[in-house]
C-alpha cells in the first residue's frame, strides 16, 4: 500500500484579503503520525479544518485514500478531529459524548456499550461517564474527547492541540499516552502543536508551517540538526539558537571565517558545501556547541565575558559576550560562574549552520 | 462581603418606584370591577363599594347577563346575541350600542391564532437567519444590519405598503387571519434573528462541528445540537415575540377589518364616538388580556437559564 492515507495538494486558503495557507501539500502515510509544527497563526488550524472539511480551500485538492474529498461534507468523510477546545456536548453526559459517533452510525445498543466500556478502560475514563462535562476536571475532558474520537475507527484522526491547555505534568503522561494508543491500535494521526518539545516527543515526521507555508518536513531529529532555513532553526530549539553574521574568506582553497573579531579555519568538508559566491553568511550554533573550556588556548578558543545566567537544574543557560556577540550557550548541571567572569569558549566548526543571510535558506550540507 | 446599607432613603425611593409601576395595573384591576357610575367620578373612587363582574360578563358571557335581564331575545351557542338591543336599565347604560352585546370571544381568539402562529413563524426563520448569519457568514456585514431596516422606519411607513400588497387582486389578504401572521412574521424576524444570533454567537461552533465530524450532516448538527443548547434562548426570544405580537396594534387595525380581530383592536372599540367610553369594559378586556402572558411567562421562567455550554470547552 504505497498511496498516502491522506494527501493534500496544493492548498491555499485566504479569509478576505490575508493569506491563510499557501501551496500546501503534505502527505500522510497510513498509520503514521504526523505533528504539524508551528507558532499561533501558522495555519496549523486551517490545514486540520480543510482536511476535515469544515473549511473549503480557496484551491488545491484534498485526496484520501485515492479519493478527492476537497467538496465533500464533513460527515461524509469519516475522519475524527479533536478541536482544541475539545467541544464536548455541554448537555449529554460523558457516556453520551463518547457513544455519540456511535449512536450516529446507528450501531446496536449492545455493541456500543461494550465499545464505549472498552475505550473508557483504556483512558481510564469509566468513573465519569454518567456525569455531566461540566463536572469534569481539565484532564478528564480531555480523555473524553479523545474517547469520543477513539470509540470509532475512522480513516483517520486530526488533533488540534489537544494538550495545550493542560498543565504540564500531565500533558506529558497524555502525550506519553496518546503515542502508545497510536502506536497499539496502528491508527494515523495529524497532530497540531506550536509546542517543538512535543512535535519531537511524538512525531514519526514533523511538518513546520510557518506564515501559512510548508518551510520543512522531516524526521524529528532531522529538523533540529539540518533545519531548512534560519526560521525553522530559530523555531526549534530552547535554548534558542544563536545566529550571527560571518564572513567567509577562501585562500588557497581551504576557507577562514569571521565572526566579530573571531577568525576560524573552516573543515575541508564543509567549505566544499558552500556555494562559492557567497561571502557573506549567517552563521547558527547550537548553545550546544558552544562549550566552555579550560584555558588552554587554541585558535579555536576565544575568551569570554559571561553577563547573563539562567540555573535550570539539569543544566545552565549561560550568555556570553563573545568579542562583542552574545551567544548563548548550555552546560551540564549548576556551575560556578558569576556575571562578569572571563571563560574560555569553543566553537564547535564541524556543528555550525549556514544561512543565507538574504534568503534565510540553510547553505552548505 | 457586607450587604449594602438599606437606609430610608434607598426605602422612600423605592416605594415611590414601585408605586409608580404599579398604579397603572391597580387601576386597571379596580376599574374593571366597577359599575359605570363609578368609573369617572370626582373624587375618584379607589376601590369601589359596589363591586360587580358586569364588565367581565360584557365582553366573556354576555348570555348570562342578558339571561338575568329577563331572557330576552335569542342568541347563538358562542354567546352572541342577535337582533338585542340592552336595555335602559343596565349598568352598563346609555347608548350602549349592538356591538356590546357581542362578546370578546373573536378577538381573544383572533390574538391566540395570529400571536401563536407568527410567532413560530418569526423564530422559525429568525433561527435559520440567524444560523446563516452566525455561522456561515452570510451576507458578510452587510444582511445582518439591514435585515434591521424595517425597523427603521415608523410602523406607519411599513403598515401601509402592506395595505396596498395585501389588497392587490389574487392576495386578498387583508382581514385574514393568514395575512396578519405573514405581517407579524416580517416585522419581528429582524428581532428574533438579532436576538438568536446573539445566542448563536455564544455558543462555540466547534460543538456543531464536532457533531458533523461525528456524522451529522449540518442541518442535523444546527437542529439537533445548537437548539438543544440554546433552548433558553429560543424561549426568550419567543416570549419576547408573543409580547410584540399579542400587543400588537397599529398593523391589527389597518389590516382587519370585520372577520379577523385582536384583542388590542377590540380594545380601542370601547373607546370611540359610537360606544362612548366604556372604561369598565375596556378595563376587564385588559385584565383578560394579559392573563395568558402572566401564566406562561411563570411557566418559562426557569427555562430563561444561562450557563448551559458550562464544560464543553475548556479555558
Amino acid at each position: 500500500m504505497d498511496e498516502p492515507l491522506l494527501q493534500l495538494r496544493s492548498i491555499s486558503k485566504n479569509f478576505g484579503s490575508v493569506q491563510a495557507l499557501r501551496d500546501l501539500s503534505l502527505e500522510v502515510p497510513r498509520g503514521s503520525l504526523i505533528v504539524l509544527l508551528g507558532p499561533a497563526g501558522a495555519g496549523k488550524t486551517t490545514t486540520l479544518r480543510i482536511v476535515a472539511g469544515l473549511e473549503a480551500p480557496t484551491s488545491g485538492e484534498v485526496w484520501v485514500e485515492g479519493q478527492n474529498f476537497t467538496k465533500l461534507q464533513p460527515n461524509r468523510r469519516d475522519i475524527a478531529m479533536i478541536f482544541d477546545n475539545l467541544a464536548l456536548y455541554p448537555n449529554k453526559t460523558g457516556y453520551e459524548n463518547v457513544a455519540s459517533p456511535l449512536k450516529l452510525a446507528r450501531m446496536p445498543k449492545a455493541e456500543i456499550a461494550k465499545r464505549v466500556d472498552e475505550i473508557a478502560g483504556l483512558l481510564k475514563i469509566g468513573h465519569i461517564l454518567d456525569r455531566l462535562p461540566a463536572t469534569f476536571s481539565g484532564g478528564e475532558r480531555q480523555r473524553v474527547a479523545l474517547g469520543r474520537a477513539m470509540v470509532r475507527e475512522p480513516r483517520f484522526y486530526l488533533l488540534d492541540e489537544p494538550l495545550s491547555s493542560l498543565d504540564f505534568m500531565l500533558r506529558i503522561e497524555l502525550r506519553t499516552e496518546l503515542k502508545r494508543l497510536q502506536r497499539e491500535l496502528g491508527r494515523t494521526f495529524v497532530f497540531a502543536t506550536p509546542d517543538y518539545t512535543e512535535a519531537l516527543a511524538l512525531a514519526d515526521t514533523v511538518c513546520v508551517l510557518l506564515e501559512g507555508e510548508v518551510r520543512q518536513i522531516a524526521k524529528a531529529q532531522e529538523l533540529y540538526d539540518e533545519p531548512a532555513d534560519r526560521d525553522v532553526a530559530r523555531f526549534v530549539g530552547n535554548p534558542k539558537i544563536n545566529i550571527v553574521p560571518g564572513r567567509l574568506a577562501r585562500e588557497n582553497g581551504t576557507a577562514r571565517l569571521s565572526i566579530g573579531s573571531m577568525n576560524l579555519p573552516l573543515p575541508d568538508r564543509m567549505e566544499h558545501g558552500l556555494p562559492a559566491h557567497l561571502s557573506e553568511v549567517e552563521v547558527g550554533l547550537r548553545p550546544e556547541h558552544v562549550r566552555i573550556v579550560p584555558s588552554t588556548a587554541t585558535e579555536t578558543h576565544r575568551t569570554g565575558i559571561v553577563n547573563d545566567l539562567e540555573p535550570l537544574g539539569m543544566h545552565t543557560t549561560v550568555g556570553i559576550d563573545l568579542a562583542g556577540i552574545n551567544l548563548a550557550l548550555t552546560v551540564a548541571g549548576v556551575q560556578e560562574f558569576n556575571d562578569g567572569d572571563r571563560v574560555e569558549v569553543h566553537l564547535d566548526t564541524e556543528t555550525l549552520l549556514f544561512f543565507d543571510p538574504i534568503s534565510g535558506r540553510r547553505v552548505g550540507n | 462581603m457586607g450587604a449594602r446599607k438599606f437606609g430610608p432613603g434607598s426605602a422612600i425611593g423605592l416605594a415611590f418606584g414601585l408605586l409608580f409601576a404599579v398604579f397603572p395595573l391597580f387601576w386597571m384591576v379596580s376599574t374593571s370591577f366597577k359599575p359605570s357610575n363609578e368609573w369617572v367620578t370626582t373624587p375618584p373612587v379607589w376601590v369601589s363599594e359596589n363591586g360587580t363582574v358586569t364588565n367581565y360578563l360584557v365582553i366573556l358571557w354576555p348570555s348570562v347577563l342578558l339571561e338575568q335581564r329577563g331572557g330576552l331575545g335569542q342568541y347563538t351557542e358562542e354567546g352572541e346575541v342577535t337582533a338585542q338591543r340592552a336595555t335602559e336599565s343596565d349598568a352598563v347604560s346609555g347608548a350602549v350600542a349592538d356591538f356590546l352585546t357581542k362578546s370578546a370571544w373573536q378577538s381573544i381568539r383572533g390574538s391566540i391564532i395570529i400571536s401563536v402562529l407568527s410567532t413560530m413563524l418569526s423564530i422559525v426563520v429568525g433561527f435559520m437567519a440567524a444560523i446563516a448569519i452566525a455561522r456561515y457568514r452570510f451576507g458578510g456585514n452587510v444582511t445582518p444590519f439591514f435585515i434591521l431596516s424595517g425597523r427603521m422606519f415608523p410602523p406607519i411607513a411599513i403598515a401601509i405598503p402592506f395595505v396596498v400588497m395585501f389588497s392587490a387582486p389574487g392576495i386578498e389578504a387583508t382581514d385574514s387571519y393568514w395575512g396578519l401572521i405573514l405581517a407579524y412574521a416580517a416585522v419581528t424576524v429582524p428581532f428574533s434573528t438579532w436576538m438568536l444570533k446573539s445566542f448563536i454567537d455564544e455558543l462555540p461552533q466547534e460543538i456543531e462541528e464536532a457533531a458533523m465530524m461525528d456524522g451529522m450532516s449540518r442541518w442535523e448538527a444546527h437542529i439537533k445540537v445548537t437548539v438543544p443548547l440554546i433552548k433558553g434562548g429560543l424561549i426568550a426570544t419567543s416570549l419576547f415575540i408573543f409580547i410584540l405580537n399579542w400587543s400588537e396594534f397599529l398593523f391589527a387595525l389597518v389590516l382587519t377589518y370585520t372577520n379577523v380581530e385582536t384583542i388590542p383592536v377590540k380594545l380601542s372599540k370601547y373607546f370611540s364616538a359610537t360606544s362612548g367610553q366604556q372604561y369598565g369594559i375596556q378595563a376587564a378586556l385588559a385584565c383578560v388580556s394579559i392573563v395568558p402572558l402572566v401564566i406562561v411567562g411563570f411557566f418559562i421562567q426557569r427555562h430563561l437559564v444561562r450557563g448551559l455550554t458550562l464544560g464543553a470547552i475548556k479555558r
